[in-house]
């Protein structure tokens, strides 16, 4: 069993640590139909964010939780790096098939009897099953490894560099922007449709594009990791 | 043959002190090794640069023949028990079980003994637990990896003295069957002082001394009595510390004490009292002793 | 702790459990031909390390006091307790007849004095049975 798999079975030594993100999605979803009124035809979608974003904070939780005993234990920094992001991409996968699942529901039953729409997320997630499936992987194995390079940043550099970490990525954000801006490259909002510009699925490849740079990132930041 | 654990130059430095400062040690393998010192001293720095948790500044460590940081092969034949580890969010017996699939030589049956022998149950959340049951769960998890190249950093804290003495009789007797190199960190001294086979003292980031405990374990005396029997005694021979009250005198004698010395005491109606390995360390942590205790210092006489 | 087993401060570890083990046999504790307690054993009886415990039965093995098995253990030689008690007149004098004497000098008890004093205690203890 090489360590890699070694370290993801370790994060889930205590299956409950984990599982606990699943049960965010139903919960969302009951405050969702409760507080999003009935038969109204309201995309509720919004609530999906707080999925998205507890995989994100998942990430970050796995670097000062678990790395102090999975370098006792005996895995090297690279190792643990490697082996939680597998079990993110894991995680990401059946997340993604869960999301997908509960999607197709929704249709068949024209938003759960009430109108509502939850799973559909215009533009991103309105395609065919193993798009949506595709797409929200990639999303949300994202957030998971940028909340671990945050994580190693955090436990590395304390808040004030996490800090100073955030203000150089909306620096780069805000130049990248004026850029784009600049060279007219049609990148629409989602309520124009997809006639020009980029389609979901090439949003999709440019958010996985930003995970390998996460990935590298990351990698290269928890080697002087000290707990 | 070559060394299980050594240091070459090995320095920490940090922004404003220098926490070790060019630690030069060999240690074979199969033995038991006392790391100490007082606090601060640079013992856990060194144990944490050992296990790979800490980088060196400058200088080399290697263990097992090579470097540990980031080293999978040695950091899989290595156990760290740290005086401060932090769990995730899980069960005692979950911990154990992680440790069993990165432990080659793990033995569950002797892991549950001693959760046993120290009273903690194994499925109780590690963030529950005692300072003491902490330091048990540390322990047990030190002792039931058999690792070839262990490592304890005063694993005892919140540990009373019983069960302290079955920690020491766990590790005697696992370390018996089993032979492994150990380094124990400590400031109990005496009370552990006969597992050592070797002694090696850091003070201030500088290692002040490095001996088998059986050179250690004599080689100083307490001198007292009157105070021109000890002069007869002491005399030319290398003194660490001398007092005075009245016609009474106390030194303390470096050097092994042949029979007629025993004889003279006897008769002169002297003192003789040997000096205990934490009285030793303290003499050396508080640098009266040069790096070899036979340097003689002193050698006037104290009655004049 | 070894203290508690009466290992003390001054003597290496290794030369006090030789010496015990002597003792031991000198005093018919141990029989020749019997089977003396493995490294292990010692160890774990006075909380020492191993090794200290395995130098101890070295020295008495290289003494020829105790012989080894192979794959059995170490055993007290034929002849041992003999020559440990021989060894052990030779050392009388120095280490029971001279403080003897000095102490008496100190005290101003004389030669016949001394004589006297050792009669009668001689004569006590056979009254007593030991």
């Amino acid at each position: 069993m090489n360590t890699w798999v070694k370290v993801a079975r370790y994060h889930l030594v205590r299956p409950a640590n984990y599982l606990f993100l699943l049960w965010i999605l139903p919960f969302s979803f009951a405050v969702g139909a409760v507080t999003a009124g009935r038969g109204r035809g309201h995309d509720a979608a919004g609530y999906l964010i707080s999925f998205f974003i507890y995989f994100g904070v998942l990430g970050m939780q796995t670097i000062g939780r678990s790395l102090p005993f999975g370098l006792t234990l005996g895995a090297s920094r690279r190792s643990f790096y490697s082996g939680t992001a597998l079990l993110g991409m894991a995680l990401a996968l059946v997340s993604g098939l869960v999301l997908t699942a509960l999607q197709a529901i929704e249709r068949a039953t024209d938003g759960w009897g009430l109108s509502m729409h939850f799973f559909r997320v215009p533009y991103l997630l309105n395609g065919p099953w193993y798009a949506t499936w595709l797409t929200s992987a990639v999303v949300l194995f994202a957030l998971f490894v940028y909340g671990m390079w945050h994580g190693i940043v955090y436990s590395r550099w304390g808040p004030l560099g996490t800090l100073a970490f955030i203000a150089v990525q909306v620096l780069v954000v805000v130049a990248g922007a004026v850029v784009v801006r600049f060279e007219h490259w049609g990148v629409r909002s989602a309520a124009s449709g997809s006639s020009a510009g980029l389609t979901a699925l090439g949003l999709t490849a440019v958010v996985a594009a930003l995970a390998v740079l996460v990935l590298a990132g990351g990698h290269a930041t928890i080697r002087r990791a000290t707990v | 043959m070559t060394p299980a654990i050594s240091a070459t130059g090995l320095t920490r430095r940090y922004r404003d002190h220098t926490a070790l400062d060019d630690i030069n040690i060999a240690i074979s393998g199969g033995t038991i090794t006392g790391l100490l010192g007082r606090n601060g001293a640079g013992k856990t720095t060194l144990l944490r640069i050992l296990a790979g948790h800490e980088f060196p500044s400058s200088g080399s460590v290697r263990v097992l023949g090579a470097p540990p940081a980031e080293n999978e092969d040695v950091l899989r034949r290595l156990v760290f028990v740290r005086e401060d580890q932090a769990y995730p969010d899980i069960k005692v017996g979950q911990a154990l079980r992680a440790a069993s699939w990165f432990h080659p030589n793990w033995d569950s049956t002797l892991a549950s003994s001693l959760l046993d022998d120290f009273g903690v149950r194994a499925n109780k959340a590690v963030k529950k637990l005692s300072r003491g049951q902490r330091s048990a769960l540390g322990i047990t998890i030190g002792l039931a990896a058999r690792a070839e190249v262990t490592l304890f950093d005063e694993p005892y804290a919140g540990l009373d003295a019983v069960a302290r003495q079955v920690f020491y009789d766990r590790l005697l007797a696992d370390f018996a069957e089993f032979p492994r190199t150990v380094l124990l960190s400590t400031h109990l001294i005496d009370e552990a002082a006969a597992l050592f086979e070797g002694v090696i003292v850091i003070d201030r980031g500088r290692v002040v001394l490095d001996a088998p405990a059986d050179v250690l374990r004599g080689v100083a005396t307490r001198v007292s009595g009157p105070c021109l029997a000890v002069d007869a005694l002491a005399g030319g021979r290398p003194v660490w510390e001398r007092r005075r009250l009245g016609s009474q005198a106390s030194v303390v004698m470096v050097g092994p004490l042949s029979p007629d010395d025993r004889e003279q005491a006897r008769s002169s109606g002297l003192d003789l009292t040997p000096l205990s390995l934490q009285q030793i360390v303290v003499q050396a942590a508080a640098g009266v002793l040069a790096p070899a205790p036979e340097t003689s210092f002193e050698t006037e006489r104290t009655c004049a | 702790m070894p203290e508690m087993a009466g290992l003390d401060e001054g003597t290496p570890l290794f030369v006090q459990v030789a010496d015990r083990l002597a003792g031991e046999i000198a005093d018919g504790g141990l029989a020749e031909g019997e089977r003396v307690p493995s490294t292990n054993e010692l160890a774990a009886f006075y909380r020492i390390n191993p090794a200290t415990a395995a130098k101890g039965i070295n020295v008495l093995a290289d003494d020829g006091l105790l012989e080894k098995r192979r794959g059995i253990g170490m055993f007290v030689a034929t002849g041992a307790r003999q020559r440990l008690l021989a060894r052990r007149r030779a050392e009388f004098t120095q280490r029971y007849v001279a403080p003897l004497l000095s102490e008496a000098t100190r005290l101003g008890i004389d030669t016949g004095e001394l004589f006297d004093l050792i009669k009668d205690a001689g004569h006590e203890r056979e009254g007593v049975s030991l």
